[in-house]
């Protein structure tokens, strides 16, 4: 047992801390507030600088170009990414998380050639698409349908809420092959490349928070892809998608982590500078205990999200239900945290010109994304019930 | 960063757990209705040594590292042994023993720790007062040299274990204006002149642990036995915090894996609308939240345990964030567990009732939650 950083984890912090601070945070506001068009172009460019100091390849093996450092490291990391921009922390995470795990857990060499090196550059962005406008929480029941014809396979279907749909040139895409053989065997996942024919994105949808990170749908109208762009196996698509999640979920997690402490670190702030009844605000017990709760419920995500990092990276039986721990522990954290700072900014918490309103709208999509709290919840109770009621 | 335990440490859970289980827990039930302190539990948890686990062996204890302790603690609450049992565990061991071990002569150390270290003493801590809780350093016990003895004057309240303690460490001030500085610490016998407890406090859990108030009327205390330096008390009571926020806190995350373990139990046995209450997704939830609120526990205990074992200094910001965890969000783990067990819940013939009335002190003693708060706070105020 440890809770220490190594000397590496630590200079990560420190690097990954001065880094965004000075080049991310002063745009996450101008992201925020910037047309779609805009976002576009923005969100691109701080993917890049991102990709410039090594973050979106530090889960990826050096023989792509990345650095292959362990879980909690790129945890440290993205907390830094987040608390900067949880915008950019999203499409991050999306192109060399959702999409480039996944490519370099189950996909062929000639894939993970293909993608890896460019997504790792920040010159190529991916997207993850599995949830669909009827399939959420129930991912099984997904409709999108792939159909083999000749040499090609044949999608039709529409998948939403989908980061960075706008800005991708390739998409994983889940798909019943073979709907009898039912979840487990009969979904594949592709590689769909913009471009291809049949493809297309639908125009952004305009989200309550993390609106420097462009969110579409895919639609899929017959289109045809190679027999090369099966990830992997056909019929495989399902693990692969419910693994991939495993690691997303600790990415919720952290970005969760990263808007907690930087609701923190404003709000300990203010509280320090407003004066009220002749004295700090932090003087009073209703402000600092508030402060104070924020402070163990992000720090308590931080320990959970370090956890469920170690779990993952250990192969340890309960790191699914770790990273769900984490998850619902680190995201309805920061909703309450989030909430905490706009009451201690008071009416200044309300308005776009103090950062914690981007923040407070930014916290609520952790319930949601990723798995609900309320799914992880079910997975956590069932994980019990297989093994002190059976 | 690594978060797993040595396959020793994993062994030692694990035999402490099935010893408690099988000789302790189905002794605790009656205990805890009677609200008697049993000094059968006591003897058995002598006789496995885990009343002395950190200090030497040639002292009689096992020179067992903070986590190891902790381990001890969990895997006891995790057993079924109730948090009165363990109260009095943790005052004897942590808050008196270690006391005496760290700040006594080597004569002090042979005449107490083998005699406590095997259970055949009893000890106790004595700092709280009817008006000083929160606000340690305002005690008034006061002590006084004469000729080679020290007399001391006051009331002790809310000290567990002292109606069956043999020794207890009190602390007095030397002299009120020195505020913490005048503050220090005795090793005072219960036969001593001027040395008495009051009739046992009913509480309303913890309640097989013993509590009363300790009455010092012009009790001497030989020159002896004084404990450390003059005025170094303050600090001593201090030093302990890293043992009341690890070790003493373990047995609630035990507490929480025994409840929910039995929780879970429960509810796939207990039908209602023809499937069991765990299929619904309320109870789900609960189970979840029990489940999450342990994980959270044990992470914060143990992060104090590990900064104690690394010799780092006290990080107040740790040990208050692990005791905030454990005393408020146990409290909520609890409430849950009495609610899937619904009126089996609220009669002692089940044991989630006790589990509810004992974490309660959770958020009590040892330091407020309050207080916890208010230490976070004021680190925060320095960022």
């Amino acid at each position: 047992m440890n809770y220490d950083l190594t000397p590496e984890q630590l200079s990560i912090k420190e690097n990954f801390a001065k880094f965004c601070t000075k080049e991310i945070e002063p745009r996450a506001q101008m992201l925020d507030e910037a047309t779609h068009k805009e976002v576009d172009k923005l969100i691109k460019e701080n993917i890049k600088m991102m990709a410039g100091i090594g973050y979106l390849g530090m889960g990826h093996d050096e023989a792509y170009g990345g650095t292959n450092l362990d879980l909690i490291s790129q945890a440290i990391a993205g907390e830094e990414v987040a608390a900067a921009c949880a915008s950019t922390f999203l499409s991050c995470g999306a192109s060399s998380g959702l999409f480039g795990v996944p490519v370099k857990l189950f996909g062929t060499d000639a894939q993970k050639k293909k993608y890896l090196p460019g997504i790792i550059k920040g010159e190529l962005i991916g997207c993850f698409g599995l949830t669909e406008p009827g399939a959420g929480s129930d991912a099984a029941s997904i409709k999108t349908t792939a159909v083999k014809k000749g040499d090609k396979w044949i999608l039709n279907g529409t998948k939403t809420f989908i980061t960075n749909a706008t800005i991708a040139e390739v998409a994983l895409v889940f798909a019943y092959n073979d709907r009898e053989k039912g979840p487990g065997s009969g979904v594949t996942c592709f590689l769909v490349d913009k471009g291809t024919k049949g493809f297309s994105v639908s125009k952004p949808f305009d989200k309550m928070g993390f609106r420097g990170s462009p969110t579409a749908e895919l639609i899929l109208e017959d289109c045809e892809v190679p027999e090369s762009a099966v990830l992997g196996a056909v019929g495989n698509g399902f693990i692969q998608a419910m693994q991939t999640l495993e690691y997303g979920r600790i990415g919720m997690a952290t970005v969760c982590l990263g808007i907690a402490a930087k609701c923190l670190q404003h709000a300990n702030k203010y509280s320090k500078e407003r004066n009220a009844f002749g004295k700090p605000i932090n003087r009073f017990q209703e402000v600092s205990f508030k402060l104070a709760d924020m402070m163990i419920l992000s720090d308590v995500s931080r320990l959970l999200i370090y956890q469920a990092s170690w779990a993952k990276e250990t192969k340890n039986p309960e790191s699914a239900v770790l990273a769900s721990v984490a998850k619902v522990w680190a995201s309805e954290a920061a909703t309450q945290i989030s909430s905490m700072a706009v009451q201690i900014f008071g009416g200044y918490g309300y308005i776009k010109e103090f950062p914690v309103e981007r923040l407070y709208r930014d916290a609520k999509l952790g319930e949601i994304g990723e798995g609900t709290s309320e799914i992880q919840r079910v997975m956590i109770a069932k994980d019990l019930i297989r093994k002190y009621a059976a | 960063m690594e978060f797993g335990f040595t396959e020793e440490q994993l062994m030692f859970r694990d035999s402490v757990y099935k010893y408690a289980k099988k000789e302790i827990a189905p002794l605790v039930e009656e205990a805890d209705l009677k609200s008697e302190f049993s000094m059968e539990v006591w003897r058995k948890l002598g006789d496995m040594g885990l009343l002395g686990l950190p200090f030497p062996e040639e002292l009689g204890g096992s020179g067992a590292d903070v986590v190891t302790c902790c381990l001890s603690g969990e895997a006891l609450g995790h057993a079924g042994v109730d948090q009165g049992h363990l109260l009095a565990l943790g005052a004897h061991t942590y808050l008196c023993m270690d006391t005496i071990y760290k700040h006594g002569t080597p004569a002090q150390l042979k005449k107490y720790i083998p005699k406590l270290a095997s259970g055949e003493w009893i000890g106790c801590m004595g700092l709280t007062e009817p008006g000083s809780g929160s606000d340690a350093a305002s005690i008034t016990t006061s002590a006084v040299k004469k000729g080679d003895k020290w007399i001391l004057n006051g009331t002790k309240t809310f000290i567990t274990n002292a109606p069956v303690c043999n020794v207890c460490v009190i602390y007095a001030t030397i002299d009120k204006k020195l505020k913490h500085n005048g503050i220090t610490g005795f090793i005072v016998e219960r036969d001593y002149p001027g040395f008495s407890t009051s009739a046992p406090f009913h509480k309303m859990g913890v309640r097989a642990s013993a509590t009363s108030e300790v009455i010092l009327d012009n009790c001497e205390v030989p020159e002896e036995n004084l404990l450390g330096e003059v005025g170094k008390g303050f600090e001593y009571t201090v030093e302990t915090l890293s043992w009341d926020r690890s070790a003493l806190l373990s047995p609630f995350v035990g507490c929480m894996q025994f409840a929910m373990e039995t929780c879970t139990k429960y509810s796939q046995e207990r039908v209602q609308f023809g499937k069991p209450i765990n299929s619904f997704q309320a109870i789900q939830h609960k189970l979840a939240d029990i489940k999450i609120i342990q994980e959270a526990a044990k992470m914060a205990v143990y992060r104090v345990a590990h900064d104690k074992d690394s010799g780092k200094p006290l990080n107040h910001m740790h040990t208050s964030i692990a005791k905030a965890i454990v005393g408020d969000w146990g409290m909520k783990a609890a409430s849950e567990a009495v609610q899937i067990f619904g009126g089996y819940g609220y009669i002692h013939e089940y044991p989630i009732e006790r589990f509810l009335r004992d974490a309660k002190l959770g958020q009590i003693g040892g330091g407020t939650s309050e207080m916890q708060r208010f230490i976070i706070s004021r680190i925060l105020s320095y960022f």
